[in-house]
């Protein structure tokens, strides 16, 4: 009787501590490097990807399987790189999640594909990222600057708009956003008559460039600001009472600010990657989930960081346990989220997804955006890119 | 007047052994700190040069590293030039851009030199953040680090390129400070405290003070060279006027006029701030709280005080005045 | 390119340079009297902007923001008069800088701490939105305010300064503080008064400004170089210098920003380059 009985308890034993390796090994920890900027011009936007990132692991109930590690970019590429070589040695990431300057990860492409590091860019938007500087190792599921502004330029042209004046920033990713949507207007048919650069960050009086845009006599303004740029602007476009319509790349009139912008931002259109009004059942799960753990509405930020989570989650699942299996896996990640359907697409790493053209209301005394438009699955040329 | 005295040659090879151990037997990023120590300790130094000596505070010395940075950058990544050339290059440009700015504002004084040495460095900023070859903004990449293989050390291993940027920081000091000991520091340190006695003695002041500028220079563009090498990419926002600032705040924190205390201003910045920042993201004021009180303390700095301290101890005889004494400018 | 173009530019660089000139003033009667270089002055018009929205949002109106925002910012340069800028005050300019300095990113993380990272919004009263037809072109009400506003402290100003008997002690003092103090002017009281006035004109600045330029986390320090500029370019300490570098600064830019694009941001450098070189101490400086 002992005996059977001991080996009975020995048998159980076995068989449980078999069972607990076997859970533990199927729920390894994965652990995620959060880079971005908490501290500077564009905190805000690093905070609000965190909150987006935070939220899809939390929803999903995986918040023991991901550890979350997070560092501050200054938005200095310097500083961006040293954490980013923190992360990789002395945390011993298994992937990097953030970056919303295209000048910290210009500094780190290099270091990222040396190390074979997995990377979801969640906001930073240069072309060349998953264009010449592409790597096999960085995904990008927010957008590029490109992606945003060529349906504008071909939508605006089939719409009836025949000559345009652009304004934007001077700096590299202004230039971007103008050339995709001067290449893609003309492309079909208009003409950009006049285009200016502001001085980065030290414009905060746009009345010069405002009536300027206005005495060129075109059929549209189109432009590309954001943050307190973009409020900036838009009220003094207000304030001018500019007959000539405004049209932009949607950081313009984003949900993170436009209420500041007040009844100015009223009829502006432009074109985005994602509007909280989207009609969806994802869209509209996301946006109650959001408001209540956040209490506000959720930005494209937000979702830009909630998508990576996403992407990130869907990699191990599909047997994503280390830095080489995650970046094997990351490219191949394709899911309905709260933008649409979204896929990568393997020839430049960068997301595929719906760009959505809309228009800013007024609606039960709140701003919101209404959709005029939906151009689907936004796709970049291969551009250089050799992976 | 620049001493060596054996206080000094203590504390600095104190702080250099201390650097070499934390990068050694600290983590990883504890090697990053350390460059980037090393970075601000030098240019910090060359700032101490012009401004703790020479009387004048300038606020383009970020600027004069990014030249200098740039000029390496360009040379060996755009025009594919071999390395050592490219720095001495990089090198030679800081050395006119700051010669230049020096000659300009060789009669200016007090808050106007310090308010053109702002402009020269935003525009020498501004010129860099336009030129869309450079890639604007977001700069560029494809920067390599010196080829030391041929004497056996590998440049690309961190731990080996902080050793070097300790030999680098030690070279920087000794220059700087045998040319403070030499007859045209004496003289730097003479136009500081009384111009016009110089100019009485026969001493073309003006010419002084833009070769100071470009030795100045010339150190400064060390740390360039490190900066661009550390991170293997370039970018203009090491010239903006606020990067300048900071090495103004190591070099007060350490000491003014002492040429090892931006070495310890340096440290003690750098690992207060990534300790602070580690608790909160509002370590901009606790910064500020810091270089306030310094200068409400006597403005010393923290080895200026210790040094203060240690001669009224020693009860050594200050018969040379000190430039950082009664001076301010 | 018709007049009526002309117009609106020369609108848009009058109602530049008079935000520049309430700005520039304050800091540039400071140095004057005090001879204390206060770089703060830039958090203060920051100060002023926060407060004003918070007023603003509190009690719903512009009005209320906008008077009572400056008298907030003038008790903040009380506090900062009796705790540091008194102590400092013959510190030479190396220290002065360096303290107040400290004070920007002091004031930065309070202001972030205090309203967050997020750019925020003023709206200017409704009488004065909308545009106003002026000249024979249709211009923002607001704007043209803020142009009254500048001339009228200009004016005000200058009748005080030249026609009232504390005028003639502030013009006295910063000719010759000691002499003044010997004539019985009790300088000490003066200097704290101008201080206070100062501020308060820093906060009147960022309170105005606000509806049209936004108040963000580092408005502070993108303004400080160009009124930095204006008082060197003018002349340190005086009401004319002030007026004369604010225009010049202001017209420079607009246009510049109008006509030679690529240039603008390089020009008003250039421009305080030369005058440095030239005249170091500035077109209309307070003492001969």
């Amino acid at each position: 009787m002992k005996n059977i009985a001991t080996k009975l308890v020995l048998v159980t034993g076995l068989c449980l501590n078999l069972g607990f390796t076997m859970i533990s090994t199927a729920s390894a920890e994965t652990k995620v490097g959060l880079l971005l900027p908490y501290t500077g011009t564009y905190a805000s936007l690093g905070n609000a990807i965190t909150e987006g990132f935070e939220l899809a692991i939390e929803e999903a109930g995986r918040t023991e399987e991901f550890t979350i590690v997070i560092e501050d970019t200054e938005m200095k590429p310097p500083v961006g790189l040293a954490k980013a070589r923190k992360l990789v040695y002395q945390d011993e990431v298994d992937v990097i999640a953030g970056v919303v300057s295209s000048g910290v990860l210009g500094a780190m492409r290099d270091f990222i594909h040396q190390s074979q590091v997995p990377l979801i860019v969640a906001n930073a938007g240069n072309n060349l990222a998953t264009g010449e500087n592409c790597s096999p190792y960085i995904v990008r599921v927010s957008f590029s600057n490109g992606q945003i502004n060529r349906p504008m330029g071909t939508w605006l042209s089939e719409n009836g708009v025949k000559t345009i004046y652009t304004l934007a920033p001077d700096y590299a990713a202004g230039h971007q956003m103008i050339d995709a949507f001067t290449e893609a207007f003309t492309a079909a048919g208009g003409e950009v008559i006049g285009s200016e650069f502001t001085p980065f960050g030290q414009t905060k009086d746009f009345g010069p460039y405002l009536t300027n845009a206005q005495a060129s006599g075109a059929d549209g303004i189109f432009v590309f600001y954001a943050g307190g740029e973009a409020i900036n602007f838009v009220k003094q476009y207000g304030s001018f009472n500019i007959k000539t319509p405004l049209y932009g790349s949607g950081f313009l009139t984003s949900p993170l600010y436009v209420e500041a912008e007040g009844d100015a931002a009223i009829g502006v259109r432009a074109s985005l990657h994602y509007i909280p009004t989207l009609d969806t059942a994802e869209n509209k799960a996301f946006i109650k989930a959001f408001q209540a753990k956040y209490n506000t509405m959720p930005s494209e930020y937000a979702v830009q960081g909630y998508d990576a989570a996403l992407a990130l989650m869907a990699a191990v699942d599909n047997g994503g346990v280390d830095r080489a299996t995650l970046a094997s896996q990351l490219p191949h990640v394709s899911y309905v989220g709260p933008r649409g359907p979204l896929e990568i697409d393997p020839a430049t790493n960068n997301i595929v997804q719906n760009i959505y053209i809309y228009d800013t209301v007024m609606e039960n005394g709140a701003l919101t955006q209404k959709i005029i438009d939906t151009v689907p699955a936004v796709r970049d040329d291969v551009a250089g890119c050799q992976m | 007047m620049f001493y060596q005295t054996k206080l000094r040659s203590i504390t600095l090879i104190a702080a250099l052994i201390f650097l070499a151990c934390y990068a050694s037997f600290g983590s990883y990023f504890a090697r990053e700190i350390v460059v980037e120590i090393i970075i601000l300790a030098i240019l910090a130094i060359s700032l101490d040069l012009c401004a703790g000596f020479g009387g004048m505070v300038s606020l383009c010395h970020g600027a004069m590293m990014g030249v200098a940075a740039y000029g390496f950058a360009i040379m060996s990544a755009k025009l594919g030039w071999p390395l050592f050339p490219s720095a001495l290059i990089g090198l030679f440009a800081a050395v006119v851009f700051s010669g230049l700015v020096g000659w300009v504002t060789s009669r200016t004084n007090g808050i106007f030199f310090i308010m053109a040495t702002l402009a020269f460095g935003q525009m020498a900023y501004t010129f860099f953040f336009k030129s869309r070859w450079l890639g604007g903004d977001d700069g560029f990449g494809g920067i390599s680090r010196f080829d030391l293989s041929m004497i056996g050390l590998e440049t690309n291993d961190s731990l080996v390129f902080t050793y070097i940027g300790l030999v680098i920081l030690l070279l920087a000091y000794g220059l700087t400070a045998i040319v403070m000991r030499s007859g045209f520091g004496r003289t730097l340190s003479g136009i500081h405290v009384n111009e016009d006695r110089m100019k009485a003695l026969g001493i073309n002041t003006a010419a002084h003070r833009a070769k100071a500028m470009a030795f100045s220079g010339f150190i400064a563009g060390l740390a360039g060279i490190i900066a661009a090498q550390h991170t293997l990419y370039i970018s203009p926002e090491l010239l903006i006027w606020t990067t300048s600032g900071e090495a103004l705040i190591v070099v007060i924190l350490g000491g003014l006029g002492t040429l090892v205390g931006p070495i310890i201003g340096a440290i003690l910045l750098v690992l207060m701030k990534h300790e602070i920042s580690n608790y909160t993201d509002y370590w901009h004021a606790f910064i500020g709280l810091v270089l306030i009180f310094t200068v409400l303390a006597g403005g010393r700095g923290v080895f200026g005080q210790i040094e203060y301290w240690f001669n009224k101890l020693t009860q050594k005889h200050q018969s040379t005045t000190k430039p950082h004494g009664d001076d301010h400018a | 390119m018709d007049l009526s173009f002309w117009i609106l530019q020369f609108l848009n660089a009058m109602q530049y340079s008079m935000l520049l000139f309430l700005l520039s003033i304050g800091l540039t009667v400071i140095f004057g009297l005090l001879h204390f270089v206060n770089l703060a002055h830039a958090s203060l018009y920051m100060m002023g902007a926060y407060i004003g929205i918070s007023v603003a949002a509190m009690t719903g109106s512009f009005w209320a923001a906008f008077f009572l925002a400056p008298m907030f910012v003038t008790l903040i340069g009380a506090v900062l008069y009796f705790t540091l800028i008194d102590r400092m005050r013959t510190a030479g300019p190396m220290n002065q800088v360096l303290v107040t300095f400290g004070l920007i990113f002091v004031f930065l993380d309070l202001v972030r701490m205090g309203w967050g990272d997020i750019a925020l919004g003023l709206d200017g009263p409704a009488s004065l939105s909308g545009t106003t037809r002026l000249l024979g072109v249709d211009y923002p009400a607001y704007r043209l305010f803020i142009i009254a506003l500048g001339l009228g402290v200009m004016a005000t100003m200058w009748l005080v300064l030249a026609r009232t008997q504390i005028g003639a002690m502030i013009r006295a003092s910063v000719e010759n503080t000691n002499m003044a103090a010997a004539l019985g002017i009790n300088v000490s009281k003066l200097f704290f008064l101008v201080f206070c006035f100062g501020c308060a004109l820093a906060g009147l600045a960022g309170v105005a400004a606000a509806p049209i330029l936004s108040a963000t986390t580092t408005m502070g320090i993108t303004i400080l170089i160009p009124t930095l500029i204006v008082v060197v370019i003018g002349g340190l300490g005086s009401l004319e210098g002030a007026i004369v570098g604010s225009v010049i600064i202001g017209f420079m830019e607009t246009f510049g920003a109008v006509m030679i694009p690529s240039f603008s941001a390089v020009l008003t450098y250039a421009l305080l380059a030369v005058v440095l070189i030239w005249r170091p101490q500035g077109l209309i400086p307070a003492r001969g």
